[in-house]
């Protein structure tokens, strides 16, 4: 394992932001790991007979994104808490943007906290949230 | 309709209402990492020494029920997702025999545009086959009053 050591970290930094994997094959892939049935998941036509314009990203699925761009900026970097909001939902087969930076620095406990966004083709922010990370 | 929150907590948060067990296996751990985009080996790789799940795996894990039997209901269903709240206590690793106790952490209501709006804290507890704490997952279940 490497990455960031606690002093090497910036108020203010930005995590460098990547696209996920949000395709069918791929959210199928985690359902499956993540024992989530609900067709609305990985099946496009079942979702719109819920009224939803297509299948949608699981929530903890994106949760799962935001704690993997932390990793991807520092792989040694333990999560210690991550809050997210889901506000809207993520579709299947979008392409979104994760997105953090870095918004406190605690120098007593070293930890810092994280501003995360996923964000869509639309630019707006259907799931944020925060995480507290040691290094 | 008329929510007395005060008397919804005094009644239902805090006592445990579901006790539920799971085993962590090496491939829902690799999976669940690998398809969120995770690149470092100690969650994506079995054979590493120190393999284990990413921080949030203990979100997929749901009890028997979502709420308490006979908690009232104010909408259909039990309403939708608005988030999750995950705290680490301590690694989750293979073959862990996972036991989970559910119950209300909090009830509040937000008041907005399109009426009053409740908020259930669903908290679960996760420990290993030692007793040894893994995670807290909060999570937030919101029914709109009324409908």
């Amino acid at each position: 394992m490497s990455g960031r050591s606690y002093a090497e970290v910036e108020f203010g930094e930005e995590l460098p932001a990547f696209q996920p994997d949000v395709s069918l094959a791929n959210v199928r892939r985690f359902t499956g790991a993540a024992g989530m049935t609900f067709p609305r998941f990985h099946d496009h036509e079942a979702a719109r007979k819920e009224g939803l314009p297509g299948a949608i990203v699981p929530g903890i699925m994106s949760q799962g994104i935001l704690t993997a761009l932390i990793h991807r900026w520092s792989p040694s970097a333990r999560v210690l808490r991550v809050d997210t909001v889901f506000r809207s939902p993520i579709l299947v087969d979008s392409k979104p943007l994760a997105k953090g930076v870095v918004t406190d620095k605690n120098d007593a406990e070293r930890t810092v906290e994280v501003d995360l966004t996923i964000q869509n083709e639309a630019g707006d922010s259907p799931v944020v949230g925060t995480a507290t990370v040691a290094f | 309709m008329e929510i007395d929150v005060d008397k919804l907590k005094r009644d239902w948060a805090g006592a445990t209402f579901d006790t539920a067990e799971f085993e962590a296996r090496a491939d829902d751990l690799r999976d669940f990492a690998l398809s969120c985009g995770e690149t470092a080996p100690h969650y994506t790789d079995p054979e590493h020494p120190e393999f284990r799940a990413v921080p949030n795996f203990t979100s997929r894990y749901v009890g028997r029920r979502v709420l308490p039997d006979n908690f009232p209901r104010f909408s259909s269903g039990f309403g939708f997702d608005a988030g999750k709240c995950v705290t680490v206590l301590g690694p989750l690793r293979v073959g862990d025999r996972v036991t989970a106790k559910s119950r209300i952490h909090d009830i509040y209501t937000k008041t907005g545009r399109s009426g009053t709006m409740l908020f259930i804290v669903h908290r679960m507890e996760f420990s290993n086959q030692r007793g040894e704490p893994i995670s807290i997952v909060d999570w937030r279940m919101v029914q709109r009053a009324g409908n």
